[in-house]
């Protein structure tokens, strides 16, 4: 798969979003469960799946997690502000660069799936916080899997 | 990848003997988890690179403190996630010198291994995109130079008869790490044939 | 407190080398102190948390006529901006920026540059203008038909050393600023050009 998403967003996402892990982390309480756990297994995914499984969390992410979290703190709200917004661009950026190739197989939809029954388990606030909590496992994700020669 | 928890010891136990127990808790699984080798430890650190050594999990770690009769609450980590945090340690560097060039040859350092019998796992193999950052010192310029290279970097422009300094660090573009800078190196260059004619 | 002072007018984004200064026109309050708030929203907000706004990290509240909104900035998507007027209790209507602001349409005008010689050594000091920034940097040899060689240049990995060159040659160097974030770059700097130290070699 063509490397589509630059890894300059990428980085910058996961700056924004190391100025606020701790915070966002101690206060999910609920240890025993996780949103993205779905993810682990699908290391060795085929690049065309890649795409669909971005998509989809990348909306995810969109029009679920930032709208249900409510935030308190002007400095953490920034911070998700420019993580959502970089989210946006991401999602365009990928949608120009992937037209056609973006198909879903059963194994992607799937582990799409299981992130939303995840989210639905829990309480929505608690949901949301433990989901952008979570974004150091969706940014590595990305990481590895939008590089062209993953490692082994 | 080698995890190591540190401590520091509770506030006015001064004289008492303190021992310590350490869990750990994989996010995700159900209940914390006993460290075999860290339970009522008089030191204050418990190496947890076996419990931990999947790195793309996440883990938490807690420690408790006993004393007499008494023992204390348990004081926990924040989630840690080995693939993201742990540092990286510098590249072996190997140079070869020409007259007026040289060439640093660097090579990946090794994923810790929790039996030394196992096939080494080197750290490119888990971060592709890990990446060198080389500074030379010409000492009589006393000019810093800085590159970013992954893997070999040879220099053609430097001066006959000069000794350069170089240290080495590896890193992974994200999130900050802590550096593991190498070594300094020194090397000089041979004498320039022409001047040697002169 | 009940809306009395006007709104600030004349809302306008002055942005350039990818640092954005939001400007307004003063409220006029005779012998009174104004200040003023600043509250953004990313395209995100408008589109899908329209009732959000942010208060700027640096200018909720001030008493200048401008803000700096570079850091609230980081996306290069469109960004409402909107303030307002305080004195006291009183408090008056938000005016919003209209229309909203997408850093890709920023100046980018070209690095400043040193170009200097330490002994054979050809070296260059660009002007830092921050993360986002990259430089394409183009040198050669003085002479008829020479090649032009060149370096891309991350902002902050200044001075660069271009290579040795030949005693006595005379080498010229310029240089245009990119920003991978919005696909665009400056027009190149001025040509410099600087003789080498020594003797010039007898060409072969």
């Amino acid at each position: 798969l063509r490397r589509c998403l630059s890894s300059v967003d990428v980085h910058r996402i996961e700056q924004s979003f190391w100025d606020i892990r701790r915070a966002l982390q101690t206060k999910d309480t609920f240890k025993n469960i996780t949103i993205l756990s779905s993810l682990k297994n699908l290391d060795s995914i085929k690049p065309v799946d890649v795409c669909c499984v971005t998509r989809h969390l990348l909306t995810f992410y969109r029009d679920r997690v930032f709208k249900d979290h409510q935030e308190t703190s002007h400095e953490v709200k920034r911070k998700i502000s420019k993580i959502a917004n970089l989210f946006l661009q991401m999602q365009r950026t990928l949608e120009q660069c992937v037209h056609s190739q973006c198909g879903c197989s059963q194994e992607a939809t799937n582990a799409t799936r299981i992130v939303q029954d995840n989210y639905n388990q829990l309480e929505v606030s608690s949901a949301a916080l433990k989901s952008l909590g979570e974004l150091d496992i969706f940014l590595a994700w990305i990481g590895k899997n939008h590089r062209e020669t993953s490692a082994a | 990848m080698k995890n190591v928890l540190h401590w520091n010891p509770p506030k006015g136990q001064h004289g008492a003997e303190v021992t310590y127990t350490v869990q750990y808790f994989i996010y995700g699984q159900k209940e914390w988890l006993s460290v075999s080798g860290c339970r009522s430890i008089s030191r204050t650190y418990c190496d947890l690179s076996a419990e931990t050594s999947d790195y793309e999990h996440q883990y938490y770690a807690k420690v408790q403190a006993t004393w007499e009769t008494k023992c204390s609450e348990w004081a926990e980590t924040g989630r840690f996630y080995p693939f993201l945090e742990t540092q990286v340690g510098p590249p072996e560097v190997v140079l070869k010198t020409g007259e007026k060039s040289i060439s640093i040859v660097l090579t990946a350092p090794e994923k810790w291994k929790i039996n030394p019998k196992d096939d080494p796992v080197s750290m490119q193999q888990i971060y592709s995109n890990l990446k060198y950052n080389v500074s030379v010192y010409n000492t009589k310029s006393r000019m810093w130079s800085q590159y970013i290279t992954n893997s070999t970097l040879e220099f053609t422009w430097l001066e006959p008869s000069i000794q350069y300094c170089i240290h080495v660090e590896s890193f992974v573009p994200g999130p900050p790490r802590l550096p593991l800078p190498s070594q300094k190196r020194c090397f000089s260059t041979l004498k320039d044939r022409m001047s040697a004619l002169k | 407190g009940v809306a009395l002072l006007p709104a600030p007018q004349n809302l306008t984004v002055l942005s350039t080398n990818m640092k954005h200064l939001l400007m307004w026109s003063p409220v006029a309050q005779p012998r009174e102190t104004v200040s003023y708030s600043v509250e953004y929203q990313g395209e995100y907000e408008s589109l899908y948390t329209s009732h959000l706004w942010i208060p700027s990290s640096r200018c909720s509240p001030t008493d200048s006529l401008e803000c700096d909104v570079t850091d609230d900035i980081t996306a290069t998507v469109p960004y409402n901006f909107r303030v307002r007027a305080m004195l006291g209790s009183q408090t008056s209507a938000w005016s919003t920026l209209e229309p909203p602001f997408n850093r890709n349409s920023t100046v980018l005008i070209p690095p400043r540059m040193v170009v200097t010689e330490y002994g054979l050594h050809l070296v260059i000091k660009l002007e830092d203008l921050g993360p986002l920034f990259e430089f394409l940097v183009f040198y050669w040899r003085k002479e008829p038909d020479a090649t032009e060689h060149f370096k891309v240049v991350k902002s902050g990995d200044s001075p660069l050393h271009l290579g040795t060159m030949e005693p006595g040659a005379t080498y010229c160097v310029k240089a245009q600023a990119r920003v991978n974030a919005i696909g665009r770059h400056s027009a190149f700097s001025q040509t410099r050009c600087v003789k080498m130290q020594g003797e010039s070699l007898p060409l072969a």
